[in-house]
């Protein structure tokens, strides 16, 4: 599981890659805790690279979503695949989270 | 793995308890995403043989392979590794009394991982919408009925997402109706999350509903297998009178006279 950061304008966009699960998750967590903690208020998530993610990875990202909202900004989703994606639609997060099929309409819509 | 991977494979499976034998030569494979359905009567071997797949029991002879890896033969660490892929829902859904809905399902999760209490909680509540039980949380076993208590049982064993999920005799004791929404569940969970199913049953019903492959067994041996269109037309007395429910046939549940007699001389 890896996490990259990139900052475009005021817009943070991280890429979130390999496996999340029970093992990673907390990983995931802590690096995201970071870019929270430095007062990003427009975050993107990649998860073009996610090759599995399980339901602790999927609660992982609703905490962080929790969190963002608490401070006051906004968490957008970008490129899911496609078993990524049902595991999203299975759960109903589709209807949690902002979920934007390309990283720039992702940035252009906040 | 890829899905019709070998996922469990039993390989000539001999177990005896007190010098009778129990499993008489098993070979039997799951394969990754399918539902497998074991199927047999009462001390037919059945349950015997799910506890040689979790690893409970070690085979007098021959092997039982879990992802590749002989888990007779494993230390305790690495069968606990494995176990970690597992699932597990007994027949009697074996929930704490004293705990809450919540509490039974994170017990796994907080034994056997480093996860934050708020993730847990979050996991759970997902657990249980996938079950049908939203908002139940917070009630004690004691205070649902016995499907729900089932449905509970099916979120704690999804409570790891487990690649395998074994399930001992999951609608004994419930209603048609509460049956069949379970059989449902396990189809469900099984086909949208690639989870391989091991089904121990003797209820014919929920044999047709779920299995995409059956065994059945018979005196610890594997008499008949096959897809549940295979079994229903199979020409096999033993499965034939299995599946009518007939009180006579090969199956025989009555000893003979001539022993009782004996035995009185005794």
């Amino acid at each position: 599981m890896g996490v990259d950061k990139k900052v475009v304008g005021d817009i943070t966009v991280c890429s979130l890659g390999g496996e999340i699960n029970i093992n990673t998750s907390p990983e995931l967590r802590r690096s995201l805790d970071g870019i929270i903690g430095q007062s990003a208020k427009k975050i993107v998530l990649d998860l073009d690279g996610v090759t599995y993610i399980d339901s602790s990875g999927l609660a992982t990202l609703i905490e962080v979503l929790r969190r963002i909202k608490r401070e006051g900004g906004t968490l957008h989703l970008c490129r899911l695949p496609d078993k990524v994606r049902s595991l999203f639609e299975m759960t109903k997060l589709t209807k949690l989270f902002q979920i934007y099929d390309a990283e720039e309409t992702a940035c252009a819509n906040f | 793995m890829n899905a019709g991977e070998p996922i469990i494979v039993v390989k000539d499976l001999v177990k005896s308890f007190d010098g009778r034998r129990v499993l008489d030569g098993i070979n039997l494979t799951a394969y990754k995403g399918e539902t497998l359905v074991i199927m047999g009567g009462s001390g037919c071997g059945k349950s015997t043989l799910l506890r040689h797949m979790i690893g409970v029991h070690k085979p007098d002879s021959g092997s039982v392979t879990v992802k590749g890896k002989n888990i007779s033969s494993l230390q305790e660490e690495e069968l606990d590794e494995i176990k970690k892929s597992f699932g597990m829902l007994f027949q009697s859904a074996a929930l704490l009394d004293y705990l809450t809905v919540e509490e039974n399902i994170t017990l796994p999760l907080a034994e056997h991982t480093d996860l934050d209490p708020d993730i847990i909680k979050i996991m759970v509540k997902m657990k249980l919408e996938l079950v049908g039980l939203s908002g139940f949380q917070d009630l004690k076993p004691s205070q649902i009925s016995g499907g729900m208590k089932k449905r509970v049982g099916l979120a704690r064993a999804i409570a790891m997402d487990p690649e395998i999920i074994f399930y001992d005799e999951p609608t004994a004791g419930l209603d048609p109706i509460v049956a069949a929404v379970i059989d449902k569940l396990i189809v469900d969970l099984s086909k949208k999350l690639m989870i391989t199913s091991v089904v121990v049953t003797h209820d014919m019903q929920s044999v047709f509903r779920i299995a995409d492959r059956v065994a059945m067994l018979y005196k610890g041996k594997v008499v008949e297998h096959g897809t549940p269109p295979e079994i229903r037309s199979s020409d096999n007395p033993l499965v034939k009178q299995f599946i009518e429910g007939n009180p006579d046939g090969p199956v025989s549940f009555i000893q003979s006279g001539d022993d009782y007699l004996k035995d009185l001389m005794k």
